[in-house]
Order: structure tokens, then C-alpha cells, then sequence
């Protein structure tokens, strides 16, 4: 699946790492609602759902990692970038699978599942870092948060992807 | 193709058990008293958390920055810290969950537990 690099592919994939940056940074703004670490909407991943099933893999990779890199220099939240890129490749990697069995009405599944993905990324990541196996027992509330904000954002790329654009 | 029937069921399921499973896990005791402060991984501190009867805090200074704790009559909490998400603040007190306190950007968990890992009062202590 070779494809020429063109204007249209640059524009639309700077313009979706643009959004998915917008996103990423005003929902940082918000108070964290639950005091947990790694409970998070991570509304930008509705950004990279839409480039994997609207552009293909390869962009969305591109804008996942774009958004990861440039998100945590503009945050200021460097350290945080290794734990936001281990658990956004593992939420890719799912999305990328899952694209081949579920349709179209079903993106929302991706939402959930790389949610799910993400955060056990972040805590893998993190029990490494900090040595500290006892951190797995935020698995399971994180897993309780990432099907919601997963079903919620995988629910708005669906809505977003039924749409001729 | 999986039906989207059984896609929810089973994402009830998980919800259901990773629900009850966190329920668990954060009311649980642990049955110990002692607050011990991690940072890499290494036990710097440890607080008896059963003996202490007047409030009060102290800084960890880490390699990427400081977190200030106050310990009050059995419980523990960082009040202060200079970590851009302040996660470990916001957690709040613990006093006998499984649930660590954690700043992942400073490496520094608190974790409750039945034994000391640490000298009382002296940060990088010699013996143990």
C-alpha cells in the first residue's frame, strides 16, 4: 500500500495534529476530576481514531506521536511524555488489530480497548520507572475509567466517521 | 465480526469486575500502620503513622524535585509539590488502603505498610 506523499496527505495530517494538539492542551486545563493518576477523558485519542480509519495507520502514527512529542514540550510535562508514548503506542497497536474486525458502526470498540491499552502502558511504564509493582492496584480502577472515556470517545469518532468529510 | 451485542456484554462484564476489584482493593486494609516513602524504588523514609500524635511535615527531595508530606495522627499526604500534574496531591490523606500515593514525575510513591523499610527520622539511614 504504497501512496504518493501529497499536498492534500501534508495539510490533512498537520491539520489534525493541530486539533489533536488543541484538544490535548485545553483538556489539560480542566481540574483533574478523580485524584487517581492516569484518569484521563484523552479526548486527542478521537483525533488519532479518526486518522487510523479516515488516512490509514501510517498517518496516524505520525499524529500520535506529533501530538505526544509537542504536547508534552508545550505542557512543560516532559517526564510525563515517556508514560504518554508508551501507553499511546500500545492504544495504537489495538486500534490498528482491531480496525480489521470491527465495522464501521463499531469504532466505539477501539475507543474502549485502546483505552484500555493506554493505561496499561502508563502503568507498566510506571512500575519501571518507579520500581514499585504495588502501582497495579490502580489496574483495575483505571480499567473501570477507560471504558467509559473510552466508550466516550470511541463513541464521538464514530459519530465523526459516519460523516462524509 | 463480533456483534455489538457481545462487545458490550463484555465490556460490562470488565467493568463489573474491575469495579468491584478496585471496591477491593481501596477499602481492603492492609492492616499496617507504618508509611513507607519510596523514591526509585529505594525506601528513604518511614513513618509509624500508629505514634504520631502531633501533625506534622517534612520535604523528600528527589533527583527531578521536592514533595512536601504532612503526617497526621494515622494518616499520610503530600501537601505540596513541584510536579506539573500535582496528582499526588490532589490524592489526598491515606491511612490504611492498598492504593499508594504515587508522583510519577518524581519517581515517589508512599506506600502503606506492616514493617519499617527505613530509619525513622533519618533520610538516607546507614543501618539496615
Amino acid at each position: 500500500m504504497k501512496r504518493k506523499i501529497s499536498t492534500k496527505r501534508i495539510t490533512l495530517d498537520a491539520v489534525l495534529t493541530a486539533l489533536a494538539l488543541i484538544i490535548f492542551i485545553i483538556e489539560l486545563q480542566f481540574p483533574e476530576i478523580v485524584p487517581i493518576p492516569g484518569v484521563k477523558l484523552g479526548l486527542a485519542n478521537v483525533i488519532t481514531l479518526i486518522a487510523i480509519f479516515k488516512l490509514g495507520p501510517v498517518d496516524g502514527l505520525i499524529i500520535l506521536i506529533l501530538r505526544i512529542v509537542m504536547g508534552s514540550i508545550f505542557s512543560g510535562r516532559i517526564i510525563a511524555m515517556l508514560y504518554s508514548l508508551a501507553g499511546g503506542l500500545l492504544c495504537f497497536l489495538v486500534t490498528v488489530f482491531l480496525k480489521k474486525i470491527v465495522s464501521k458502526s463499531q469504532i466505539w470498540v477501539c475507543g474502549v480497548l485502546g483505552a484500555i491499552a493506554h493505561n496499561l502502558g502508563q502503568i507498566l511504564v510506571a512500575i519501571l520507572i518507579t520500581q514499585t509493582p504495588a502501582l497495579l492496584s490502580y489496574l483495575p480502577i483505571l480499567i473501570v475509567s477507560a471504558v467509559i472515556t473510552g466508550a466516550f470517545t470511541g463513541g464521538i469518532a464514530t459519530v465523526v466517521l459516519e460523516q462524509r468529510f | 465480526m463480533i456483534k455489538t451485542k457481545t462487545w458490550i456484554i463484555i465490556f460490562a462484564c470488565l467493568l463489573a469486575v474491575s469495579g468491584g476489584l478496585s471496591l477491593w482493593i481501596f477499602l481492603k486494609p492492609v492492616g499496617g500502620t507504618v508509611a513507607n516513602i519510596y523514591v526509585d524504588g529505594k525506601c528513604v523514609r518511614s513513618v509509624d503513622l500508629s505514634i504520631v500524635t502531633e501533625t506534622y511535615e517534612f520535604t523528600i527531595d528527589t533527583h527531578n524535585g521536592t514533595n512536601r508530606i504532612r503526617v497526621e495522627e494515622g494518616r499520610i499526604s503530600v501537601v505540596e509539590a513541584d510536579c506539573p500534574d500535582k496528582t499526588c496531591v490532589h490524592t489526598g490523606w491515606i491511612s490504611d488502603s492498598a492504593a499508594p500515593i504515587c508522583c510519577l514525575p518524581h519517581k515517589l510513591v508512599i506506600k502503606i505498610e506492616k514493617d519499617k523499610k527505613a530509619g525513622d527520622d533519618v533520610p538516607d539511614a546507614v543501618s539496615k
